[in-house]
């Protein structure tokens, strides 16, 4: 053969046996999700010859409450999540937004405004983001509980924004940082106030940037789970709490529970989808300084 | 015929009918074969929900509440209507009952709205703490695991003390009709009542009567028969299928629950009655040396198991037994979620294998007995904004009725009350099939006659899920020497954490 036929070939072979051992976790999940509960431990693993059952997902996403009715649950509580994959679409997508915009503003300034204290101000910045969530979770709850913001979408979408905060300001500022000065310069002598230059030349030189701090900034709020426990009750749920709503006294309710995480990885899918054209480009700036 | 065979024989046919796999007429055959009648079709009918009972089952019981009730709770909580009241509870069968098909009759005849949050139980812990610490009153109702009573009984308030305000008491509440060992064991702490007894998981013995007819074996009513048994069917059958199975895992508190029902079975106990650490005795490590031999009975991984891992793996039939939690047995018996429907046959727990201590020779309030029993209390919260109103909840919560309902809606889970085992609907579920309530003769005997409670003191909670089943894990693991030198040195910490207050 062709030697280079050949490592052309080894290369697809290892490229799709990489692809199938990241992605065989999310095919046996989502298997779970359609297998009856005697079928989900059989021994050996029954990974493709199983009779699927639309039961789980029923029960997370079309249950009826049924007041007359024997819908009985199992010893697994109400298991109609709908509502709590919007609740964390929600949170995440607005706390994403804030923590961007903020991010931007800031990070700009950073990277381009001369100030004193500015490097002990990122290292500052640097800091919070070492800051273990465990250690602000009871003061955070005496104070939301203050202000009653205990089990409200503002408080959750708060709480996420500044936890991404951080981060979305140091990554924000390398990707400006990648972006000449003397294009600002430029647009300077050329009069161009500040903002103007901020909005019209800079901001869309670092879409990619933004992409790629809005996709990390949603998964960490769309997994968030400390916060979220603590400082909601019953109005409102995010999806990676409601998941231990699953382990019951009696056992886990395996097929329900991947039936919520099989739908659940789709909302984040869709969102990395959407921001797909800039996100590759926006990984890799920031890599090379000038 | 045999019981076992003609039991597995109706949960396949069942099963299959229940899939499509066959139609009415053959179903009725092969039930009338068995000799059910047409009364065997409305356990095929309908829906049929994980756990539960099917549509045609529970419209043919009435499975509503009590007229005389519902008009109790209209007189008494209207006046409360607009309320909102809160309760975070671990998702066992009484709270999902209450949770999904029940809260819509109080809601609706009150005006009050119930809202409870599901958590698994170390997070109820997390809520609650948090919640007394603060005194904010987020919780109006609280869900007290046994081994939590010391720590909350000065928050909560005594329900015999509500019980006499006349105006919001519930006729024929009668708080006498609660089990009292339950009482004792669950929702007493020196002398103060913590709320009522709510649900009552307790271990019984759970085995393959099938497996156990064919290799001959006796019951496992003794726990050398146990042993023996179990040797003897991993012998025969493992690796496929294993003796026993067991909730060992490291550091969980489902591994201390084992424990003790291996200890209060040699005759030891956790405190001796000084209030010192015991488990390091004669007859505790002679408990060690009986665990030692049936976990080598037990499937692998037996060790990264709560109860959850152990119920599986009987349910998937690769255990033969174990000595849990009956609310397993309902599960058990469902065949779209076990494969050992209609095989199962519950017992009470192996007979010690010498007396057991007595409450006078421990500490704390420690009842030795095989049974151990994991239940939980409800209470009103002192710093509910709205205690009369959820003592009005509380009691529709926990009456007579209200636990019947939930015993057949939530899935044949143990009810707390002595009325309830004897409740019409209740036992009109007692046959092979999901939601079965077989099994409760015996949890109602092993409650009356083999429980054991663990210590009520302060110190328990931390002691019992991190402090013993750490240490326990680390022996399993290899970790920590022999059994005598491990128990020394948890003695030795337990002591220490006691002696704190």
């Amino acid at each position: 053969m062709n030697p280079s036929v050949a490592s052309r070939t080894l290369r697809t072979v290892g490229a799709w046996v990489v692809v199938g051992i990241f992605f065989f976790p999310i095919y046996y999940w989502t298997s779970v999700a359609f297998k009856h509960g005697n079928a989900i431990f059989s021994r050996p693993p029954n990974l493709f010859n199983f009779t699927p059952t639309f039961d789980n997902f029923q029960k997370v996403f079309g249950i009826s409450f049924g007041t007359g009715g024997v819908t009985v649950t199992p010893g697994g509580g109400n298991f109609y999540m709908a509502p709590r994959i919007w609740d964390s679409i929600v949170v995440a997508t607005l706390s994403t937004l804030l923590a961007v915009v903020v991010a931007t503003l800031a990070a700009y300034a950073l990277s381009r405004i001369k100030f004193r204290g500015r490097h002990e101000f990122v290292n500052w910045v640097l800091s919070t983001r070492m800051m273990p969530p465990v250690a602000v979770a009871v003061p955070m709850f005496f104070i939301y509980k203050q202000f009653g913001l205990i089990d409200t979408f503002t408080g959750m979408v708060l709480i996420h924004g500044l936890m991404n905060l951080p981060l979305a300001v140091l990554l924000m500022k390398s990707f400006f940082d990648d972006i000449p000065v003397e294009i600002d310069e430029s647009a300077i002598v050329d009069g161009a106030s500040r903002f103007m230059i901020f909005r019209r030349i800079v901001l869309p030189m670092a879409k990619g940037g933004i992409a790629a701090t809005a996709v990390l900034c949603f998964i960490f709020s769309w997994t968030e789970f400390l916060f979220a426990l603590t400082l909601t009750t019953t109005s409102l749920k995010t999806v990676p709490v409601v998941s231990s709503t699953f382990v019951t006294s009696i056992g886990t309710a395996w097929g329900n529970m991947a039936a919520l995480g099989a739908a659940s990885i789709i909302p984040a899918f869709i969102f990395i989808l959407l921001v797909q054209k800039h996100l590759v480009r926006g990984l890799t700036m920031g890599s090379l300084k000038q | 015929m045999k019981d076992s065979i003609r039991k597995a024989y109706l949960a396949s046919v069942t099963d299959r009918f229940v899939k499509g796999q066959m139609d009415r007429c053959s179903f009725l055959r092969a039930a009338g074969t068995l000799g059910l009648g047409a009364g065997a079709l409305g356990m095929g009918l309908g829906a049929r929900p994980f756990y539960g009972i099917s549509r045609a089952q529970a419209q043919d019981q009435e499975l509503k509440p009590n007229a005389d009730v519902m008009k109790w709770l209209g007189d008494v909580g209207k006046p409360f209507a607009g309320t909102t009241l809160r309760l975070a509870t671990e998702s066992t069968p009484p709270s999902n009952a209450i949770a999904t098909q029940l809260k819509p009759f109080f809601e609706q005849a009150t005006g009050i709205k119930i809202e409870i949050e599901v958590l698994p139980l170390e997070q109820v812990l997390q809520k609650l703490t948090l919640d007394v610490a603060s005194s904010l009153g987020t919780y109006d109702l609280y869900y007290i695991d046994q081994s939590w009573a010391a720590n909350f009984s000065q928050d909560v308030f005594d329900p015999r003390e509500q019980l006499k305000n006349t105006e919001l008491a519930m006729p024929n509440y009668n708080i006498d009709d609660f089990l009292k060992p339950l009482v004792d064991g669950i929702a007493v702490y020196k002398d103060a009542m913590v709320g009522v007894p709510y649900d009552i998981p307790i271990f019984i013995m759970q085995y393959r009567k099938d497996i156990w007819d064919e290799l001959k074996l006796p019951a496992p009513t003794t726990m050398e028969d146990l042993l023996n048994a179990s040797k003897a069917i991993t012998d025969a059958k493992g690796p496929t299928v294993y003796g026993t199975s067991g909730q060992m895992k490291s550091g969980h508190y489902s591994l201390e629950c084992d424990w003790t029902a291996w200890l209060w079975g040699h005759g030891g106990s956790i405190f001796d009655a000084d209030g010192k650490f015991c488990g390091n005795d004669e007859p505790g490590l002679a408990a060690m040396a009986y665990w030692d031999k049936l976990k080598a009975t037990m499937p692998p991984g037996v060790d990264g198991w709560t109860w959850d891992g152990e119920g599986q793996s009987v349910a998937q039939g690769v255990a033969a037994s174990m000595l849990s939690w009956g609310e397993f047995f309902p599960f058990f018996d469902d065949p779209k979620a076990s494969k050992v429907s209609g095989l199962m046959e519950a017992i009470v727990p192996p007979k010690p294998t010498t007396t057991l201590r007595t409450v006078k020779e421990t500490a704390f309030g420690e009842i030795p007995g095989v049974g151990h029993q994991g239940g939980s209390s409800l209470a009103v919260s002192k710093y509910s904004k709205a205690p009369d109103a959820a003592w009005v909840f509380m009691q529709w919560a926990t009456c007579a009725d209200t636990q019947a309902l939930i015993t057949v809606l939530g899935g044949g889970t143990g009810p707390t009350r002595k009325s309830v085992y004897d409740d019409p609907r209740v036992k009109a579920n007692a046959r092979v099939g999901a939601g079965t309530t077989r099994h409760l003769p015996v949890v109602r005997d092993t409650i009356a006659n083999y429980m054991g409670s663990e210590p009520d003191l302060p110190a328990w909670a931390e002691i019992s899920s991190d402090t013993i089943p750490v240490a326990l894990g680390k022996y399993f693991a290899g970790q920590s020497g022999s059994a005598k030198e491990t128990m020394d040195a948890l003695k030795i910490q337990v002591d220490a954490i006691v002696a704190k207050g």
